[in-house]
């Protein structure tokens, strides 16, 4: 058990940088999700804590010792790998007991070890089998067993779930988040899936372009968005984005005005509100008026699409509402439900 | 109705341009393997049928052709050059594969491009090196001289077998705690093993078939099978019915080994370019 | 021990052994190109022009065997054989190849039966295909002679071997059934990558076949075609085994490709910096494919 201390690292491959120094403190028994786009540099993070990429520059901690110098296999981390990265030329059994064999564990301890790690994870009727007579789940599961048959420092998973189907990536999600929590490990996991960043994350690490860009418990990123970037990522459907003015405590967009508690006064800025804090009215009666382009239904609730001047709203209504395409209909929503952001610096305001 | 009696005759008339190209590929082997089994003086006739017989196979092992010492010394030659050459072409293809190295690019073209030195060019040079160190007529040379034949060939071939290896795997078991050198012996030799014995015996029929060095390097000790051949000669004239059977030797165990590897046989060739 | 290190270790010993095996004689040669070494005559290499002795101004005499290569009318005769052999070679067998390709891609059992032989020919020592070449070749009871002269009658009484033209197009033949089952596999492979559902959406859109053939399965083709090609012009550049056992250059020099030039002259006449000097005229076209061919491929990542 031990926490995770990443101090100002970077990491750069020519010109391209990947990771730009970057600080973090994961805590001991913490599960951690770093969630963000392709190419964020959340994955390379990752590497780099397991080893398998050298910081360019920075120092990584691992409890107190510093492992910038050590090999992987000497870090005491384990990993599971997006593609599983299972041994094909070996039965379950020994994938699963590899850990064990390189790491010298007494071969008397082994198959009560792998026992219990596949009972773990339900795998126990599949010993003898090789990876590729499994399915997707099951090789899932083989991948976890290995990384949780020695009792590791720290667990790291590399999208773990995304290649499994929908449903099972699911029922997979619980059994991570049951898994983790009856280990008590520090868990760092990597994934581009907001839900699985929100259901299973102690904190959430936002990352953009090779850097943090917010940092907190999964309702604080939802309920509180730190910049534009996050607001936009989080939330699925995402939360609307209207580019306007701010002037004497008002938000002027070219087709409506609402007053809002706010001194600064900006040419630029954006108003966010979440699809669930727009209602939608008689166009008379609303803030806002608008046509509407496009009404689906998701099963346990609807989302209607509508134009407003320039922009494009969602909003997200009862499951039994309808209406019809190109009809005027008004929005209303509270003011005190709405974020401002300064397109300048794309930080809330 | 009439578009389906189209399809028909084009089906058929395919069947039967596949079925030519499929003559003349097998007639000639087959001229070749018969002759194998003819007397001489059927041999000058063409008969397709003829009274088999087993004599020319116990003709040339017999002196002066003595084809046994040949046939052990294109194994020989053939086989050592494969067993030097796959370990460090594994090696190195691993390196190529896996790591970002100093002049990569530069150190991957140079190896490659000796695959397209003409050999008649190399020849020269070796030719006086092994008179001057007494090694003419050796399969020891023969051995030397094949290597810078096989080795890029080995390394292309073997590199583009372990790039289709999925690095996930590896990295876990460098995770799991393995050390560079166990995850080599561990994980990757046995996920590429069946593209290392693929290379293995592709590079062993391309030395088997080596004509151009041999031929210039020996004269009777270190000859090997495809020189033999020349040597059917006697007073009335070329032996073909020796040659033949000569033939049958030289072919049938390259076919075998052909047939094994059939699935990636093109694309050992192609230097992986066609994937 | 860290992998930084390791990486060069393991490309170290293939690295310096095709360093030794191949740049070595390569600069040899290219060292002997200027000098005169008759073996036959000398223990010893000489070079072809001593400053001191013979003069500043004399240089050109280094280049004397290049200058003797290039006045030779044998030399150009082999360079108008090799070419004319590469080309028809090339024409001929990718051509085959292609057409063999297309017929042999739709898969079934009879067709995958048929793409199993194509191996043969491929597994073959040339060695061996040009003397069994020239044993169905013989006039009287030759196999080739028989077959030929009864589907044409004008072809009855040729002398294949001991005609100039007959003799290269032997060897073209020879060298076209060895390599035309290689290169249809090359070519389906490329087929098999050619993206279907483009030629679907060709055929929806209304193409004919052939139009389909043209206009999608062609240009995705083309790439493979290239490698074809020059793979096949490097082979056939350096083509020596089938001549040396067919024809051995005959009749005459008729068919003396430029390698068996060089190993006439290097090991009959033994005249090592002369073959040197001429060997270096092969590398600089082979040069060039090989340039070609290396960009194609790497291209292609």
């Amino acid at each position: 058990m031990a926490s995770v201390t990443l101090k100002g690292i970077t990491k750069r491959w020519n010109e391209f940088v990947a990771v730009r120094d970057l600080s973090l403190l994961i805590e001991d028994q913490e599960f951690l999700v770093l969630l963000g786009p392709s190419g964020c540099g959340k994955t390379t993070t990752m590497r780099m804590i397991a080893g398998l990429e050298e910081p360019t520059l920075g120092e990584v901690f691992i409890g107190d010792r510093k492992v910038n110098d050590d090999l992987p296999k000497d870090r005491d981390v384990a990993m599971v790998f997006q593609n599983y990265g299972l041994y094909p030329h070996l039965s379950v059994y020994e994938n699963i007991r590899y850990p064990l064999k390189v790491r010298k564990v007494p071969k008397s301890l082994h198959s009560e070890k792998v026992r219990q790690a596949a009972e773990k994870v339900q795998l126990d009727h599949l010993l003898e089998r090789k990876p590729r007579e499994l399915s997707g789940g099951q090789r899932q599961r083989v991948a976890l067993a290995r990384a949780i048959v020695r009792t590791p420092t720290v667990f790291l998973m590399d999208e773990p779930l995304s290649n499994l189907d929908a449903k099972l990536r699911v029922t997979m999600r619980a059994e991570l988040k049951h898994l983790q929590h009856e280990l008590k490990i520090t868990t760092v996991y990597v994934t581009h899936d907001q839900i699985e960043a929100m259901t299973l994350a102690d904190r959430v690490a936002v990352m953009d372009h090779g850097i943090i860009s917010q940092l907190g418990p999964p309702e604080e990123i939802y309920n509180d968005p730190a910049n534009l970037f996050v607001a936009g990522f989080i939330g699925s459907p995402p939360m609307n984005l209207m580019k306007g003015k701010l002037h004497d405590n008002n938000f002027q967009h070219p087709n409506f005005s609402i007053s809002i508690n706010h001194e600064a006064n900006l040419e630029e800025a954006t108003l966010g509100i979440r699809p669930e804090d727009l209602i939608l009215c008689a166009a008379q009666k609303g803030v806002l008026q608008g046509t509407v382009y496009a009404h689906e239904l998701t099963g346990e609730s609807t989302l209607t699409t509508i134009n407003v001047g320039p922009d494009r709203l969602t909003i997200r209504g009862p499951k039994e509402f309808k209406i019809n395409i190109d009809e005027a209909v008004g929005v209303q929503f509270e003011a005190s439900k709405c974020f401002l952001f300064s397109n300048q610096t794309g930080e809330r305001i | 109705m009439g578009n389906s009696i189209r399809k028909q005759v084009a089906d058929l008339f395919q069947f039967a341009l596949i079925l030519c190209a499929a003559v003349v590929i097998l007639v000639p082997i087959y001229w070749i393997a018969s002759g194998a089994f003819k007397q001489q003086v059927d041999v000058f006739q063409l008969k397709l049928l003829f009274t088999p017989t087993l004599a020319n196979f116990n003709e040339i092992f017999r002196s002066p052709y003595n084809l046994h010492e040949k046939l052990l010394n294109s194994t020989l030659v053939a086989g050592t050059t494969v067993i030097v050459a796959i370990p460090m072409a594994t090696m190195a293809a691993y390196s190529f594969s896996r790591f970002r190295l100093r002049f990569e690019r530069t150190m991957f073209l140079m190896i490659l491009s000796t695959q397209f030195v003409p050999a008649v060019v190399i020849v020269l040079p070796y030719f006086l090196l092994f008179r001057d160190l007494g090694l003419l007529d050796t399969r020891l040379a023969l051995v030397l001289v094949n290597l810078s034949l096989i080795l890029p060939f080995a390394i292309w071939m073997i590199k583009g077998f372990i790039d289709g290896i999925p690095l996930d795997t590896e990295e876990a078991a460098l995770v799991d705690g393995s050390s560079r050198l166990q995850v080599i012996w561990n994980i990757v030799l046995p996920m590429a093993l069946p593209g290392i014995l693929t290379a293995a015996i592709f590079c062993f029929i391309l030395a088997w078939n080596e004509f151009l060095f041999a031929v210039i390097i020996t004269n009777s000790k270190a000859v090997t099978m495809p020189v033999g051949l020349s040597l059917f000669h006697a007073e009335e004239g070329v032996l073909w019915h020796l040659i033949s059977a000569a033939g049958i030797l030289i072919m049938l165990p390259m076919f075998g080994l052909a047939m094994i590897i059939q699935k990636h046989f093109v694309q050992g060739m192609t230097l992986g370019a066609v994937r | 021990m860290r992998d930084r290190h390791l990486k060069y270790l393991f490309v170290l010993p293939a690295l310096v052994l095709v360093l030794v095996t191949s740049f070595w004689p390569l600069l040899q040669s290219f060292w002997l190109s200027f000098r005169e070494w008759k073996l036959s005559r000398a223990r010893e290499s000489r070079p072809l022009w001593e400053p001191e002795f013979d003069g500043w101004e004399t240089w050109p005499y280094l280049l004397e065997n290049y200058q003797r290569a290039l006045e030779d009318d044998l030399l150009w005769n082999s360079v108008q054989v090799t070419t004319t052999f590469m080309f028809a070679s090339v024409i001929v067998s990718v051509g085959l190849a292609l057409g063999l390709a297309l017929l042999l891609a739709p898969g079934g059992k009879f067709r995958l039966t048929v793409r199993t032989l194509l191996i043969l020919p491929f597994a073959m020592s040339p060695a061996l295909i040009g003397i069994s070449w020239r044993f169905m070749f013989q006039p009287d009871f030759g196999l080739f002679q028989a077959v030929f002269g009864a589907v044409v009658p004008g072809l009855a009484d040729v002398d294949w071997l001991g005609d100039p033209t007959f003799a290269l197009i032997a060897i073209i033949g020879s060298d076209v059934w060895h390599w035309t089952p290689y290169l249809t596999l090359v070519f389906i492979g490329g087929l098999a990558n050619v993206p279907r559902d483009a030629q679907e959406a060709a055929m929806i859109d209304g193409a004919s076949s052939w139009r389909v053939f043209v206009d999608v399965t062609l240009p995705a083709l083309i790439p493979v075609l290239a490698v074809g090609i020059i793979l096949k012009s490097i082979f056939s550049l350096k083509m020596f085994d089938q001549v040396y056992m067919l024809t051995n250059g005959g009749p005459g020099n008729a068919t003396q490709t430029l390698a068996h030039y060089i190993y006439f002259h290097g090991f009959k006449y033994y005249d090592m910096g002369y073959a040197s000097a001429v060997s270096y005229l092969l590398v600089i076209p082979m040069l060039g494919l090989t340039w070609l061919y290396m960009k194609l491929v790497f291209l292609k990542r």
